[in-house]
């Protein structure tokens, strides 16, 4: 610690934490500490009882501040927003990126949230879109409990965020009870188990090289949030002239590559494999890893099953085969799964006898135990402990080099027919889409096919993922760049679209896109306030909510019990759906300072609906459109 | 053997139809318990199925297909027993199934053909 950062108490029987360290490294040796006098105790104990009920000392002005350097310590790492909801903890880095952040270049934006999660679950959003983190400021104890879902989303989802948590670490810096029931000791503990790193920097040197670790950390694969706990005096203080402060030169990380022995056998197995197949996952960390797998895939002409937690793969190449994932796993002598978390539910249950698996995969260099989203062991012929998109080019090299001429045209026999099996695919899907196309209420595919109707000819982003719609837009649409999708949650934790895709609609703001988001009425009312957050900073986001007025799920879970226990099935919705009263998302909206329309029930006025709120989203401002929809 | 095989064949032949395509419950109040019951939850409204269950309708498997799939499921699919669902019941349901008529094919509509 550096004491001169944190002026001493002024009591004269005071022991300073680096005082404190050297006594106890002496009586660690044997030898004595001194005790301080009695007289001194008593004099103290008469002091604090003189303290009852007077206020906090009025501090004075101040010319420099350490919650500036931690602006420019941001800065440096190239952080262009905070996400924050106030706290008293953090107030001394709030004033510092209001009053110095936003108004000296390069500028530190604060975005003001209505909730910690929201601030989080925007990081996550944005970072997905912008391939580097956003701040978050948190409140101690409360404000990082309230945020810790967000992280363990965030966190599942391989993406990064900057965590700051503010901490009051000093008792005597604490004025009241609010200020003890908001304090602890180590605050960062709570999310630990779903955070890659975190730190409670005891100086302004401490707090230069702890963020930049804790950036360097986030951005080295696999992604995960950091967190940072900053004591308030730490802040507040004025700067020590005496004490150099410098910000460490953030490093040029490279990712791990895989091994080129095993690579070069990973190769050799998808080389002379006769039904090969890709899955990929979250294995387009940036629009780089899209362009190797079609390089890939191409180069072996075999088939691809893009898994959805990123835009991996383009949704109509010719071997795109995510439609037909079960039974060409089933049939697959050699399956390459590139950043499966779950590599057994990606290739399902049933395979072919003597298929070989393998796995490329930086989760392998990183895990922690405690909380189980490293998914169901699966046995793998070969593991590759490295960053998937970073050993691409390796893999990509080394199966051109063994392919042969012979194989190389086996390979193009087999392309062609797996483009006949996309186009195939494309028409069942299209059948499916047809079927109930007049509903009320509406089907799910015709949402979709009326929104891609409007969006198509722009330069569109789709900001959630698609398993409640059961995947519409990839069987319908067609996408080509690593942008327009970003996948879902991570962790499946309600209350995530909201945030994640206002973050995500800030981060697409400054390239002029056309931000859309489809989610669920049940998350939306987890998180709401990010709409205003929308509003407030002028995010263009067309956000349709799909309200299917339940948790139908868990309507289904719920009546699956009633089933076994033979007890009637007629009451499965209780406590299960969204209904008497029906939420009225559009005058939500609307007090949220959001244009929006809704219900819409007819499937008839829908395409009306949603071209009056893409005009106002492509005119710069957030709508939403509240559309009664099928379950699924 | 073969004697046996042709008597059950023409006992077949004379027994009358299985209610194939003709159900004999009643749509509207196959309508209501398809609510009621929370079929629609995933298959939708009119049958129209998704990524949580199988398309039911148009064109729906006849009442012993559907009766076998309630009563002995594969999957999520949770086993309905006569005393959840009677047997009157699910042919109500089957009649509604049948009840739902076609919709336009895919290639009718300008929206999937993009």
């Amino acid at each position: 610690m550096q004491d001169t950062d944190r002026p001493k108490a002024g009591h004269g029987a005071a022991i300073d934490r680096r005082d404190f360290l050297k006594a106890a490294t002496l009586a660690g040796t044997g030898a004595v500490v001194p005790q301080a006098p009695a007289r001194q105790h008593s004099t103290q104990l008469a002091s604090r009882e003189g303290e009852q009920g007077t206020p906090p000392p009025v501090t004075a002005t101040q010319t420099t501040c350490g919650s500036d350097f931690m602006v420019d310590v941001m800065r440096h790492l190239g952080i262009e927003y905070v996400a924050a909801i106030p706290g008293n903890t953090f107030k001394g880095l709030h004033e510092s990126v209001i009053n110095y952040g936003m108004t000296a270049a390069p500028r530190l934006e604060l975005i003001s949230c209505m909730h910690e999660e929201m601030s989080v679950a925007i990081a996550h959003g944005y970072a997905k879109v912008s391939g580097k983190p956003m701040a978050c400021m948190m409140h101690s104890t409360v404000g990082l409990q309230h945020a810790s879902m967000a992280f363990y989303n965030a966190y599942a989802d391989r993406a990064p965020v900057f965590g700051i948590v503010g901490a009051i670490l000093d008792a005597k810096d604490r004025h009241g009870y609010v200020d003890w029931q908001h304090a602890v000791f180590d605050g960062p503990a709570l999310v630990r188990d779903f955070t890659k790193w975190d730190d409670t920097p005891l100086s302004l040197p401490h707090f230069a090289e702890s963020a930049t670790r804790a950036y360097k950390f986030a951005m080295t694969p696999p992604w995960g949030p950091t967190v940072l706990a900053v004591d308030q005096e730490l802040q507040e203080n004025e700067l020590n002239p005496q004490i150099p402060l410098v910000i460490p030169k953030l490093p040029q990380t490279a990712p791990p590559t895989g091994e080129p022995g095993a690579v070069r056998e990973a190769a050799r197995l998808l080389v002379a494999a006769e039904r090969p197949l890709i899955i990929a996952d979250r294995a387009a960390r940036t629009p780089e890893g899209l362009r190797l797998l079609i390089e890939l895939a191409e180069a072996l002409q075999a088939p691809v099953v893009d898994a959805g937690a990123r835009m991996n793969f383009p949704w109509r190449h010719p071997l795109n085969q995510t439609q037909r994932r079960t039974e060409l796993a089933a049939a697959a002598d050699v399956i390459l799964g590139l950043e499966l978390t779950d590599y057994w539910g990606a290739i399902g249950g049933r395979l072919a006898p003597g298929v070989k698996r393998i796995s490329i995969t930086s989760i392998d260099l990183f895990m922690k135990s405690n909380y189980q989203d490293f998914e169901r062991f699966t046995p793998v012929d070969l593991a590759i402990a490295a960053d998937a998109e970073a050993t691409l080019p390796g893999l990509v090299e080394e199966v051109r080099r063994q392919t042969s001429t012979q194989r190389r045209a086996f390979f193009k026999t087999r392309g062609a027919r797996l483009a006949q099996d996309h186009l195939e695919s494309l028409a069942q899907s299209r059948s499916a889409a047809a079927v109930g196309w007049d509903s009320q209420p509406i089907t799910t595919a015709r949402l979709c096919a009326e929104l891609y109707e409007q969006i198509r000819n722009e330069d569109w982003a789709l900001c959630n993922g698609t398993v409640f719609q059961s995947y519409w837009p990839q069987r319908l649409w067609s996408a080509d760049h690593h942008y327009q999708y970003i996948g879902d949650a991570g962790a499946y934790g309600l209350g995530y679209l909201p945030g994640a895709s206002v973050g995500a609609a800030l981060a697409h703001r400054q390239h002029g896109r056309l931000p859309v988001a489809i989610g669920g009425d049940g998350d939306l009312m987890f998180s709401p306030g990010a709409l205003w957050t929308a509003a407030h900073h002028k995010i263009p986001l067309l956000y349709i909510v799909h309200n299917n007025r339940a948790y139908h799920q868990e309507i289904m879970f719920v009546q699956s019990m009633a089933v076994k226990r033979q007890r009637g099935i007629d009451r499965a919705h209780i406590g299960n759906a969204i209904t008497e009263p029906n939420v009225d998302f559009a005058k939500l909206a609307a007090s949220l300072g959001i244009y929006s329309e809704g219900p819409v029930t007819d499937p008839a006025q829908l395409g009306a609906a949603l071209k009056r709120a893409v005009a106002r989203v492509k005119h710069g401002e957030p709508a939403l459109l509240d559309v009664i929809c099928q379950g699924r | 053997m073969r004697h046996t095989i042709i008597t059950a064949a023409l006992l077949f032949s004379l027994a009358p139809p299985i209610m194939a395509d003709t159900p004999t419950g009643n749509p509207v109040e196959g309508q209501r318990l398809f609510m009621t019951y929370g079929c629609y939850q995933c298959h939708g409204t009119t049958g129209a199925g998704g990524v949580a269950g199988p398309k039911l309708a148009p064109d729906p498997l006849p009442l012993e297909g559907i009766r076998a799939k309630l009563r002995t499921p594969s999957g999520r699919m949770p086993v309905y027993t006569p005393k959840v669902i009677s047997d009157a019941e699910i042919a109500d349901i089957v009649a509604y199934l049948h009840s739902i008529p076609p919709g336009l094919p895919a290639r009718d509509i300008p929206l999937l053909n993009h």
